[in-house]
């Protein structure tokens, strides 16, 4: 089996507020080896957005660790955090998250340009290219239709060459036939790459591509079936 | 983040219209403040330029003993240009024929060193400026010498022993001014002469005046080189102690000039503020996606601390171009007004702008955008976590910057501190008001049709940002109520001082058996009353049954006034009244409500307090020998450069009756009508006429002057107050638009949604205009009282103009500002906000 890419353990997350505690993630493990795919599953409100944020780094646990590409980002500050991101994490999200006043190109070059690429350009270019969008590159993400968005942000994701992809409902906010063809994109570009990925859903078709599933009920770790969701054919 | 790329996000940035708003306010901060400092600049190098022709002079050293040698030998070692000007009063003789008493001024070479002479060659007429001067042997007159002494020129005329040939006639001199009633008509001869005349006796009254003209530098190192030599016996006067009228008209000016360019400062940083907060809140998801793909929290701040100096560098040198193009455009404009050429404007107009575009981006514009970088990166997954500096931090900021950059901009820490004391209680009366308002506004809104209960419960909702938009409304229409009002106070006020068709003429010494034709001869031919008023001449005797030397002796070993001022024992002029003469007050005791049974007075105030006087006091007069005992009824307040004839001592009616009497009175005379005056003195050779009207004609251009600048200012300043409006708006308009566009997606019609945003942009005006006229009452009562002297008063139109004001501008502003998002179909308007 390959070195572990990303673990945690003794994750647990809270929040304070006048009516009281409410914990959102009790006590979650996982250990993932490079090049695996993990899907994380569960009805909303479960803690599966948390968790995917903590496990990115984004956030902190009220308590516990998480190791990514070897550093325990837990107790690295936000700007050390945000190194680990350049260096090593994509991120694919339901909403897209493309920048409004940039155009497709300009948004695929922003992780290269962030970590001081010499030509972001063209390797932007070339990952447009794969998830053909050659000819979109000067059009801004308020002309392109939901699909080619989720395309230019996977194609962002990609760009950076990450170790670890963390995808939150990429297809959530496209129809089924779209919604399948990105799937189809994302998991033959991580194939290609061999990139780890970290994959938040409530789709159990999405879910059941991936080798390894985590499943949230309430903020712990329960089985498959308990957490709704159909078992993995 | 390197700054390469810095400058490609701002790049970008631009392409996409999201700094437009930044540096459009920006643009017009720099570009207001260095037009109006450029231009007043400009302006008041000139006015100083042409006030100093009032003196002659840039500075006069005034004495009645002769000008050591050594002043001048001083000033020529500081650079400085120097003439000599000498006057006394003399009887001017023609032959055997007549004689008059003149004021003769003998002047030196270079004379005047400000401002010009003007000539002309029949008396009368207006003349011409001339640079020359009367050659030794030669004298110019006063138009009215020439005919109370019958001589016309080429005669000869005698000053003590020495005959001077007249060589033309003097129509105007710039240092005539030195008060308003120099009654004697002017003599201009040369210093030079003087010994000759042999009048220069010990004893004799006359006034020795240095002129001094040359740079500032030059002027203070050569009255500090004099200092000890000057006093007590030699007067250092500038323009200021020249005239109190232009004094004050220059002194109000020079503080609502910068008043103008204060707010402009405060209202442009605003508009920078609301600019950058809007660009910072827009970037928020920026911020996170770049943070998600490994920006760190410092290059996010460095990049946009990048970002802000890329635009602030382009903002302040555009800004200062448009400024630069603004002004003189304004000067195109005035043209004719102004004086023939502005001098060129030192270095700090264009240092004020630089550094107000540079102070209000690191206090305005910073804060929001180093907020920036404490934005979570959570926010790309979940959008509901918030970002955003605390308010405290970047009030601090702005309020900070405000006042460092008023304070120096102004110079003038005390107007500074009432602008900035006067803008943070507004600050927190308007946000109490404000939230008052809205609660109001929903009990009310509940009642009303749903167009206006959408708009209500739209304000009541977001309350926050409304009390803080109404803050900000409030201030900017404030502002420009403060401007407008202390404008047409200040105006109001100079234009009074001198009214149209003011006497500009005063006729003295007619005696009572020519009275009635001068009388008769003023009606028939000038705008004249009719009215001639009698003046009697004579002294006090007695104050309290005390001899009057007796009394001053007493007044001065009490500690009283020393000497100078208005002396007990001279002799007055006197005269009786009915009624309070204008521009007086009565300051102690009460003015005659009828006829008093025994004769009383009233005294002006400082003349009874140099002379140890008080109501109830019992003076007896000697009037042409004959004893008259009056009793002090009350004291006046005079204005004493109002141009009125004004007199220490008022008799009241009848008591004066039987006294030998000569009469007065004042008539306008325009300038093309002048010839009257030879005719006049031709007819009565023995009256006075003292002419004031090139005196008038002088304060009155000043003053429209510093008129026109006054309102030039308010200009800026109303367009600087748009533009804070235009980018409140535009800051609010994201955040209006979704939760309208979310209505229009469930069904609302777009004139119900068109209908509430034109509604809730209306109550907002509203409530704002409120709390405007509330604030600007209370500031323009403290700047009139506190700082340009002037009566407080209330203004009731202003309750009635100014939330209706408010409410109309800020619809309309509101409704152009979004009209075009109503139309659009709501999906558009929800995918671009």
């Amino acid at each position: 089996m390959a070195a572990s890419i990303l673990r945690a353990s003794g994750l647990v997350k809270q929040v304070h507020s006048t009516e009281g505690t409410l914990t959102i993630l009790d006590d979650i493990a996982l250990d993932i080896a490079a090049g695996a795919q993990l899907a994380v599953v569960g009805e909303s409100g479960s803690g599966k957005t948390t968790l995917l944020g903590i496990l990115a780094g984004l956030d902190l646990p009220t308590a516990g660790d998480v190791w990514l590409d070897g550093e325990r980002i837990t107790i690295l500050d936000e700007e050390q955090r945000a190194r680990v991101r350049a260096r090593c994490v994509g991120f694919v999200f339901q909403s897209f998250q493309l920048i409004d006043s940039l155009t497709a190109l300009e948004n695929v070059m922003l992780p290269l340009e962030l970590r001081g690429d010499g030509d972001a350009g063209a390797g932007a270019r070339e990952f447009l290219g794969r998830v053909g969008l050659a000819a979109r590159t000067s059009h801004y993400p308020r002309q392109l239709s939901g699909g080619e968005q989720q395309r230019v942000a996977i194609a962002r994701a990609f760009a950076s060459r990450p170790k670890v992809l963390f995808a939150d409902e990429p297809t959530g906010n496209l129809d089924t036939a779209t919604g399948g063809r990105i799937a189809d994109l994302l998991f033959a570009l991580n194939r290609e790459a061999g990139t780890t990925l970290v994959l938040v859903t409530h789709d159990a078709a999405l879910a059941s591509r991936c080798g390894a599933t985590l499943a949230l009920a309430g903020g712990r770790q329960v089985d498959a079936e308990d957490a709704g969701m159909e078992a993995a054919s | 983040m390197t700054p390469a790329l810095a400058l490609r996000f701002a790049a970008r940035d631009w392409r996409a219209g999201e700094l437009r708003l930044l540096l459009a306010a920006l643009l017009l901060a720099v570009g207001a403040v260095s037009a109006i400092s450029l231009f007043v600049d400009r302006l008041q190098r000139a006015l100083v330029a042409e006030s100093t022709s009032f003196l002659a002079a840039d500075r006069v050293i005034d004495s009645s003993r002769p000008i050591p040698e050594e002043f001048r030998a001083k000033a020529a070692a500081e650079g400085l240009a120097t003439a000599d000007v000498l006057t006394f009063p003399s009887m001017v003789g023609a032959g055997e024929r007549r004689s008059r008493l003149a004021s003769v001024k003998a002047v030196s070479a270079g004379y005047p060193l400000r401002g010009v002479l003007r000539r002309a060659s029949a008396p009368f007429t207006t003349g011409e400026v001339t640079r020359e001067l009367p050659q030794p042997g030669e004298a110019w007159l006063d138009s009215r010498l020439f005919p109370s002494l019958d001589v016309a020129v080429g005669d000869t005329v005698a000053v003590g022993h020495l005959e001077l040939a007249v060589a033309a006639v003097i129509a105007s001199e710039p240092d005539r001014g030195g008060s308003f009633f120099e009654f004697a008509p002017r003599l201009l001869m040369r210093a030079e002469d003087v010994p000759a005349t042999g009048v220069v006796q010990p004893g004799s009254r006359i006034g020795y005046r240095l002129l001094l003209a040359g740079d500032s530098d030059g002027l203070a190192a050569l009255r500090e080189g004099i200092a000890e030599e000057l006093a007590p016996n030699y007067r250092w006067r500038n323009i200021r102690d020249a005239n109190e009228t232009i004094d004050r008209a220059l002194g109000r000016a020079e503080s609502f000039l910068l008043l103008g360019g204060l707010l402009a400062v405060l209202l442009a940083g605003i508009a920078v503020a609301l600019g950058a907060h809007r660009y910072a809140r827009r970037h928020y998801d920026h911020v996170a996606v770049l943070k998600t793909l490994g920006a760190t929290p410092g290059e996010v701040q460095w990049g946009y601390i990048g970002v802000l100096f890329v635009i602030g560098g382009g903002g302040a040198l555009l800004g200062l171009a448009l400024g630069a193009v603004v002004h003189l455009g304004i000067i195109a404009a005035l043209g004719s007004y102004l004086p023939v050429s502005l001098p060129l404007p030192g270095p700090r107009p264009v240092l004020v702008g630089l550094a107000t575009g540079f102070i209000c981006l690191l206090a305005f514009a910073l804060p929001p955008l180093l907020a920036l970088k404490k934005i979570s990166p959570m926010r790309v997954i979940r959008r509901d976590v918030g970002a955003g500096v605390a308010p405290t931090v970047s009030y601090g900021f702005a309020t900070a910057g405000s006042l460092g950059l008023l304070v120096w901009y102004s110079g003038d820490v005390f107007l500074t501190v009432w602008a900035l004391l006067g803008a943070v209680v507004a600050g927190g009366t308007f946000a109490v008001l404000a939230l008052l308002l809205l609660r109001g506004g929903r009990v009310v809104g509940m009642q009303a049709g749903s167009t206006w209960r959408l708009a209500l419960a739209g304000l009541q909702r977001r309350y926050r940002e409304n009390v803080a938009q109404i803050m900000i409304f409030g201030l900017a229409i404030m502002l420009l109520l403060v401007m407008l009002l202390v404008r047409t106070g200040l105006i109001d006020e100079w234009r009074a001082q001198i009214p149209e068709n003011t006497p500009n003429h005063f006729v003295m010494n007619v005696a009572p058996d020519e009275a009635d034709a001068v009388a008769a001869l003023l009606q028939s031919r000038v705008d004249h009353g009719g009215e001639l008023f009698p003046m009697i001449r004579g002294r006090i005797t007695a104050v309290n049954d005390t001899p009057s030397k007796e009394w001053r002796r007493q007044v001065r070993a009490a500690g009283g006034p020393e000497r100078g001022g208005p002396g007990i024992r001279g002799e007055r002029n006197l005269t009786f009244a009915e009624t309070l003469p204008a521009n007086n007050v009565v300051v102690a005791g009460e003015w005659w409500a009828e006829t008093p049974a025994a004769p009383a007075i009233s005294l002006e105030e400082e003349y009874a307090a140099g002379n140890g006087l008080s109501v109830g006091d019992t003076l007896a007069f000697d009037i042409g020998g004959l004893p008259l005992v009056a009793t002090v009824a009350n004291l006046r307040r005079v204005e004493w450069d109002s141009l009125q004839p004004n007199f220490f001592i008022v008799f009241s009616p009848g008591a004066l009756d039987g006294y030998p009497a000569t009469y007065m009175t004042s008539f306008f005379l325009d300038a093309a009508d002048k010839a009257f005056l030879n005719e006049l003195l031709s007819a009565h050779p023995t009256i006075t006429v003292i002419e004031v009207d090139a005196i008038i004609a002088q304060v009155r251009s000043i003053i429209d002057r510093v008129t026109q600048a006054v309102e030039l200012v308010l200009y800026l300043v109303l367009a600087a107050g748009a533009l804070v409006l235009l980018a409140s708006i535009q800051s609010s308009r994201d955040q209006r638009l979704k939760e309208h566009a979310l209505l229009r997606a469930l069904g609302g019609s777009r004139r119900l949604i068109g209908g509430a945003l034109a509604s809730e942009f209306a109550v907002l005006g509203l409530f704002a205009g409120v709390v405007a006229v509330i604030g600007a009452e209370v500031t323009v009562w403290a700047l009139n009282t506190q700082v340009f002297e002037l009566a407080a008063t209330l203004h009731p139109l202003l309750w009635a103009v100014g939330p209706a004001f408010g409410m109309a501008l800020i619809a309309l502003v509101g409704w152009l500002g979004t009209r075009q998002l109503v139309s659009s179909p709501p999906a558009a308007v929800l995918r671009q906000v």
